[in-house]
């Protein structure tokens, strides 16, 4: 679809109007925390990014995070592929699965990883600890962020034509290339918002890792139980402070991402 | 039109004469469903075990219940309203921020995501700060209208709002400029209207991205729990959620109530994802 | 080329992985480290008590001690530690929540042997707004034309002390207008359930929500209002004529610090945190002491006492027959507690 300057007044008021939404919805509590965030300047945040314990809260948090994303976003793709473009028994059944996450109760969620690698779970590891260490952590974040890359990318592919991947094909491109040069550059938006959504999804997740970690000070903490503790602590500078940390890092990503796009666009010609 | 590939073949997906293609189908296909496998069936066979391990009767005693009941009403009935509203207002946004050029768009762009990264908790207490009865708009709203929005049905709604709103966006986003210009631009030539233009062109290719992201917004609502917990009063059948709920069973020692309900939820959500898929694939046979 | 790229970026976000693999060098001999996993609310007090046990710990054996600390909400912490968290020490909210990591066998000594194995007691109380503008005295005036803010008991173990310091109070004769026995009491707790606005996850919570703005009155903990003022927050502090002590416990887990071989520096830790030195700390976030000594101290210091008034009033958990028969028959799912709340929530 091609980008227009609004040209009548009631194209100006679609964007006003959603303009105005997101703004209510969106920029007015952004404003809210971040107003918080520096309500006693910008000493107290320092304060809190220098204090040990939250940097390594935020480094394995985003470490974690990363993780997750990697693992998502090659198993989305992958999973966007096969429910796009193959027909078999049962693909209803695993079309259906992909958006369980969601539904699933994050404490339940993390409930359900003791229950199997927990003191005397089903499956209880022998050489080193799942739960309550940072393998059960990676674990609760991966699941909860599993639909996202598939999910973007799957509208996506279905929107693509056939044709040139097959012609592609047939004049002896390898898969791979034929994979890297016609499919990708169609579905690059798809995979970069669901990368963006995976990682923030993943930043941002409580529930279920609150359960599983244990949450040491400056061992298993992430960096929301962190914002929790602060919640509790009625230190609203910490908390609101490592939210915006943890908001700002997705934007970063999108920008790096779009970035990465562009000139890979212009590669290309 | 392009949505007929769904039904088609593709790079991995040939006839037999080529054997090393049907092996590649084959080993992607393994990967998808063992991920999906490991990943989300194994928990839900725990969940299922738990639900059921004192039997079929407790069970049923452990949904069928007022309180679980009515928990699960009303986290379908505001994860159903967030979602439509979600829908509607997620599409426009994707179409303004793929169709038009504005100030600032860039930035509005790389925004929208936040709602994502910010931990849910945080929402929660944002949203009581904003709409609080201490706020200039939460008194204003309870004076006037003698509703209170927090610790209230209307609070959990805007969480969902504020948490969902990302899925249609960004679903409907990377399809929209993907879309073939040149059918729009004939429709246009042709003398369409722009709303005829979105009605008969656009919209039919969106379809399938705008369905995705009203059930991950649908879904995602259901299973919302952070910011609920702080602005839901979790008084049982006026403002307690199916998750809060679930929580609840949780805290009190209650696995099997707990994994209950879970159940339920997951298979409302099964349900629903399971009919779409056959209604789509219906239309499309 | 692109591959290629791919690999880099791919390369360049797992060379970010071994930073995050923990550095476990402390098998020395002079360092010992050991888990404590408490509950949320005494946070503060720990994080003064730990360097003084690091101190004595270290002039009386010259061992390093390095205490990993965790603070969740009281119930989570025990379902945690039950479900493999290998804390050596617990200090939970309520007694109810040891007791589960008895029934697991991870606590197989006797933990109730020196001060019935609490660390620390406070009181249920009310707080309003500043300057008591709706004139609440007492728990009579809850059944009133009033909004109430207490934690759920159903996720709270320390919730239930709000509910039984209310239904004790009246059992006893203590709330005006009702009959002095179990059918008078229920009537009062129905009443004062019914004007219950938010029912938060745990107490700190629902304080926050009564800070927050909701809410006429919160019943709530002692301790709580020490943390609030501290915090700059004002309350008006009710104390009720009758209501009912609350312990909080503390012990070892056989289990774990066998394990890790830990168990003098964890018992130590133990009986330092009832120690007069500790408990002064406690008594400085505003716990109100278990040990003798400190008890005495504090009713000496004029000042001291009035933080901690007397209670005309005041009553133990013995008075229900102990956790175990509240927690099944009144709080459990087929307790008359929760059916009540379910009953009050049906109207």
């Amino acid at each position: 679809m091609r980008e227009i300057g609004p040209k009548n007044p009631l194209q100006i008021l679609l964007i006003l109007l959603v303009l105005a939404y997101a703004a209510a919805l969106i920029i007015a509590p952004i404003y809210a925390i971040s107003d918080g965030a520096i309500e006693r300047g910008w000493q107290p945040i320092k304060d809190t990014l220098q204090d040990d314990g939250v940097q390594h809260a935020l480094r394995i948090t985003f470490e974690f995070s990363i993780i997750a994303t990697l693992l998502n976003t090659v198993f989305g793709v992958i999973i966007a592929w096969v429910l796009a473009r193959q027909r078999f028994y049962g693909r209803t059944l695993v079309n259906a699965l992909v958006d369980i996450p969601f539904v699933f109760s994050p404490v339940i969620a993390g409930y359900t990883m003791i229950v199997l690698f927990g003191r005397n779970g089903w499956l209880e590891p022998t050489t080193f600890a799942i739960v309550f260490a940072y393998p059960g952590i990676i674990l609760a974040k991966t699941f909860v962020a599993l639909p996202f890359v598939s999910r973007e990318v799957g509208p996506v592919l279905e929107s693509l034509p056939i044709e040139p991947e097959e012609a592609a094909y047939t004049l002896g491109a390898s898969r791979w290339s034929t994979f890297w040069q016609i499919v990708m550059p169609g579905i690059w938006v798809g995979v970069i918002y669901g990368v963006v959504l995976t990682l923030a999804r993943s930043l941002g997740e409580f529930g279920a890792v609150a359960v599983v970690s244990g949450g040491i000070e400056g061992k298993t903490e992430t960096a929301t139980m962190y914002v929790y503790r602060a919640l509790h602590d009625r230190n609203r500078i910490g908390a609101y402070s490592i939210s915006l940390v943890l908001g700002a890092v997705s934007v970063l990503i999108l920008l790096v991402m779009s970035l990465l796009k562009w000139r890979l666009d212009r590669q290309r010609g | 039109m392009t949505v007929k590939t769904l039904n088609k073949g593709g790079l991995w997906d040939r006839p037999f004469s080529f054997p090393a293609i049907a092996w590649g189908k084959w080993s992607l296909r393994l990967l998808a469903v063992s991920y999906l496998f490991l990943l989300i069936a194994v928990p839900i066979i725990v969940v299922s075990y738990k639900g059921f391990e004192h039997g079929l009767t407790v069970f049923w005693e452990s949904i069928n219940n007022r309180i679980a009941y009515s928990a699960l009403k009303l986290s379908l009935r505001t994860a159903a309203t967030a979602a439509v509203i979600n829908t509607i207002m997620g599409t426009l946004t994707a179409y303004v921020l793929v169709k038009y050029r504005f100030p600032g768009k860039a930035i509005f762009n790389a925004f929208i995501d936040l709602p994502f990264a910010l931990p849910t908790l945080v929402t929660g207490v944002m949203l009581v700060l904003l709409y609080g009865p201490q706020t200039i708009v939460g008194s204003f709203i309870e004076e006037n209208t003698g509703h209170r929005i927090l610790f209230a049905p209307p609070g959990i709604m805007l969480a969902l709002l504020f948490v969902g709103y990302p899925f249609v966006i960004r679903t409907v986003q990377p399809v929209l400029m993907q879309l073939d210009l040149n059918q729009e631009e004939a429709a246009q030539t042709l003398g369409a209207s722009n709303w005829e233009t979105f009605w008969r062109i656009i919209f039919p290719a969106i379809r399938p991205a705008i369905i995705a992201g009203a059930l991950l917004s649908f879904a995602r609502g259901l299973g919302e729990f952070g910011s609920i917990i702080i602005v839901a009063g979790n008084i049982p059948m006026k403002s307690q959620t199916a998750t809060v709920y679930i929580y609840t069973k949780v805290e009190s020692g209650n696995m099997q109530a707990a994994s209950g309900i879970s159940l339920v939820l997951l298979a409302v959500a099964f349900t629903i994802t399971v009919s779409i898929d056959f209604l789509r694939g219906r239309k499309h046979a | 080329m692109k591959t290629r790229k791919t690999l880099l970026i791919l390369a360049l976000f797992l060379s970010l992985i071994p930073f995050g693999v923990p550095t476990q060098a402390q098998d020395q001999p002079e360092t010992v480290t050991i888990t404590l996993a408490a509950y949320a609310v005494p946070r503060e007090a720990y994080e003064d008590i730990i360097p003084a046990f690091q101190a004595y710990w270290k002039e009386k054996t010259g061992q390093t001690v390095i205490v990993q600390e965790s603070y969740q909400a009281s119930g989570a912490q025990s379902r945690a530690v039950a479900g493999g968290f290998e804390a050596d020490i617990v200090a939970l909210s309520v007694e109810s929540d040891v007791t589960r990591l008895v029934d697991a066998g991870l606590i197989t000594h006797d933990w109730k042997a020196n001060y019935n194995g609490f660390v620390t007691n406070s009181v249920v109380i009310l707080a309003t707004r500043e300057g008591n503008p709706l004139e609440i005295e007492d728990w009579d005036d809850l059944a009133g034309d009033v909004e109430v803010i207490t934690p759920d008991p159903a996720t709270s173990g320390g919730a239930q002390w709000n509910i039984l310091a209310a239904y004790g109070a009246a059992r006893r004769g203590f709330v005006e207008g009702y009959a002095v026995d179990d059918e008078g009491a229920t009537e009062f707790l129905t009443k004062l359930l019914k004007h219950v606005v938010v029912f938060d996850r745990d107490g700190r919570e629902s304080i926050l929500t009564f800070e927050y703005g909701i809410g006429d009155v919160a019943i709530t903990y002692e301790n709580e209002i020490f943390a609030g003022e501290a915090a700059g927050n004002t309350y008006s502090v009710i104390y009720p004529t009758s209501t009912i002590l609350i312990e909080n416990p503390i012990a070892v887990v056989d289990a774990y610090v066998d394990e890790h071989g830990t168990r003098e520096v964890a018992e130590a830790f133990v009986v330092f945190a009832q120690s007069a030195e500790a408990q002064r700390i406690f008594v400085k976030n505003g716990f109100r002491p278990v040990n003798k000594e400190v008890m005495a101290e504090v009713a000496a210091d004029e000042e001291l006492a009035a933080k901690f008034p007397e209670i005309e009033d005041l009553f133990t958990i013995e008075e229900f027959g102990g956790w175990s028969v509240v927690r099944k028959e009144l709080f459990g799912d087929e307790g008359r507690f929760t059916g009540l709340i379910a009953e009050v929530a049906g109207e």
